[in-house]
């Protein structure tokens, strides 16, 4: 009844944060550092909304998700650096090579449940950083690539705000991606999955099908925020896309609202500058993040923005409720 | 065969007894806990440096000998899964698909204990020495086993069979057992299912606790063990079969033995690979692993 009401309006919500993130690269240059952390947040939020799709939709949870970001990265640097490929033409090939990474591993173990897919995806996980250090002919291993070239952008290097619009152009468009596929048919298939996949596959959905879609579409997601994370900070190493990478970015969607558009951009926000914040506080990062975990799991499953509108309809009923009482 | 390759070969033999018996150990305790209560216990390598690190505090900062450490040590053990089970796994018994919820939970668990061990004793020092709990050397021919690392394998030996005879032989783990196979047909004779969920988990986190004690009393050690460990005693409960205590037996000796060759050819990471490489191999042909529980 009222959903069409709450579209809306979300639409409208969505429209302003949009123009809010567009603006804020231009708004906040006067300052680099806050600029910085503005632009990797742009990054969470890109990366957040990919993993959305498969927690928050599909129900799967993909904890290789950073070591795609990494293959994606060390594939575009390759590409640029090797044989000379402009960025955005690297990008795609790079990403388009990931996600077939991602598909061939992480194939084997969709037709996996629950549990066991995401363990299988942490030893994907686990096995790629692995990789990552001791195949250093790539990736220059522990020691990692720095001077990482900018995109080139009408000639020159993007960098500056420039760089961060660029980036908040490329969260906005990943969001807005996610809230086209939810309503359309791919969306609800995905969500008839999630909720319940024998009865999914009773309706005649081919539910590998789906989900190997669904892998595709996720593992793009991380590797072009992989690719404009390297060439952002202009450093990477295999630190950058370990598994504790993975664990945070799947944090900001459950923490944010998981199945919800608005969530994992709330998530990301809130979760993605601390970091910065806390720069030489790795270990209170680390139990700062645990802390956000264990709390999300036992206390709000629903995340921020599931627990606001949970807390928002039962005030509604209730206004509702005392409205009759006192007609009555 | 020369005295140089019977060397090599004892001292392989050796630690490959030891590491199999304390992975065994480490993976039996995982092991009870998901085959009861169906919780996948990410921070085990986290528990297992957590008790190896008390033991090195006790002994190290109050001076306690190495056996008055050990006792202390499974103590902690006690009341730190009493109080983890009465504030946070409680809370998800009865939940469906708590399996992941619970994985999810252990995963940041395991973020909170290395931050803090990061904060702490990674500040301290990067490398972990205990006092041995006996001195002096066994020749074994030409091999001198240290009398340390032999009570070590010892007291390995017997804990794992007196854990055998503990779920085989007592009231406590043929409920257990009971529970591990069908929880309604226990719970409708009579079985306190929630009690044996308390009792598993504690059961197999002082398990895990023995285990890191025994290693920190066998070898030297440092912060990134816990991330070894685990991997490892996920590998040997998924290869052996989730909830199969023979199982995670067999298959830790095994993963002992391999870590002990391969440590020899190539370093322990490589062996760490092949933990790995066996472990998705298993979850893609057979999820349900080489042994029944």
């Amino acid at each position: 009844m009222d959903a069409g009401l709450l579209r809306s309006a979300g639409f409208r919500a969505g429209i302003v944060l949009a123009v809010l993130a567009l603006a804020a690269p231009f708004l906040l240059s006067g300052n680099r550092y806050i600029a910085f952390i503005l632009g990797m947040t742009f990054i969470n939020v890109l990366w957040a909304s990919g993993m959305n799709l498969a927690y928050g939709y599909v129900g799967l949870m993909p904890l290789m998700f950073a070591g795609v970001a990494g293959i994606a990265a060390y594939a575009m640097i390759h590409l640029t650096r090797a044989a000379g490929w402009p960025f955005w033409l690297a990008t795609p090939a790079a990403s388009a090579f990931a996600a077939a990474v991602g598909v061939v591993l992480g194939l084997p173990s969709l037709r996996l449940k629950g549990f066991y897919f995401t363990l299988c995806s942490l030893v994907i996980q686990s096995v790629l950083t692995l990789a990552f250090i001791y195949f250093p002919a790539y990736t220059n291993g522990d020691t990692g690539i720095s001077q990482v070239a900018p995109p080139e952008w009408f000639g020159g290097p993007l960098h500056g705000a420039a760089f961060d619009f660029v980036l908040a152009a490329a969260a906005v468009i990943g969001v807005a991606l996610v809230a086209l596929i939810v309503p359309s048919g791919l969306g609800q298939r995905f969500i008839a999955i999630r909720e319940d996949d024998v009865l999914a596959e009773a309706v005649g959905i081919g539910i590998t099908r789906y989900k190997i879609l669904a892998f595709i579409i996720v593992s793009l997601y991380a590797a072009v925020g992989g690719c404009f994370y390297a060439t952002y900070v202009g450093f990477v190493s295999p630190r950058a896309f370990d598994v504790l990478v993975s664990l945070n970015v799947w944090l900001m969607v459950a923490f944010g609202g998981r199945g919800t558009v608005l969530g994992p951009v709330i998530g990301a926000v809130i979760l993605a500058p601390i970091p910065y914040l806390l720069q030489d506080l790795q270990g209170l990062r680390d139990i700062l993040d645990g802390v956000l975990i264990v709390l999300v799991i036992l206390a709000m499953p629903g995340g921020i923005y599931g627990e606001l509108r949970r807390w928002r309809s039962r005030r509604a009923r209730a206004a509702g409720r005392e409205l009759a009482e006192q007609r009555a | 065969m020369s005295d140089a390759t019977l060397l090599v070969l004892m001292s392989t033999v050796s630690t490959g007894l030891i590491l199999g018996a304390i992975f065994s150990l480490v993976a039996a305790g995982v092991t009870i806990v998901y085959g009861c209560v169906w919780l996948p216990n990410a921070s085990n390598g986290q528990f297992f440096l957590l008790a190896a690190l008390a033991a090195w505090s006790f002994t190290a900062s109050l001076g306690w000998g190495s056996a008055a450490a050990v006792v202390a040590v499974i103590a902690l053990g006690v009341a730190l899964s009493l109080l983890l089970e009465r504030v946070l796994v409680r809370r998800l018994y009865d939940v469906p698909n708590r399996n992941i919820a619970y994985f999810v939970l252990t995963l940041g668990l395991t973020q909170i204990m290395s931050g803090i061990f990061s904060l702490t004793y990674g500040r301290w020092s990067d490398q972990f020495t205990l006092p041995p709990l006996l001195t002096g050397i066994t020749m074994w021919g030409p091999f001198p086993m240290p009398n340390n690392r032999l009570a070590v394998l010892v007291i390995s030996a017997v804990l794992l069979a007196a854990l055998f005879w503990l779920l085989r032989r007592t009231r406590y783990g043929r409920a257990l057992r009971a529970v591990f196979q069908n929880r309604e047909a226990a719970a409708l004779r009579g079985v306190d299912v929630h009690g044996v969920y308390r009792f598993s988990f504690v059961l197999g986190s002082v398990v895990i606790f023995m285990g890191g004690v025994l290693f920190a009393l066998a070898y030297s050690f440092d912060l990134t063990v816990a991330w070894t460990m685990s991997v490892t005693a996920f590998a040997i409960m998924i290869v052996g079969g989730p909830g199969s205590v023979a199982g995670a037996l067999v298959v830790g000796l095994v993963f002992g033995f391999t870590q002990a060759v391969v440590s020899i050819f190539a370093s322990p990471t490589m062996a760490t690979f092949s933990y790995l490489a066996a472990m998705l191999a298993m979850l893609l042909i057979k999820p349900t692993g080489l042994f029944n529980r």
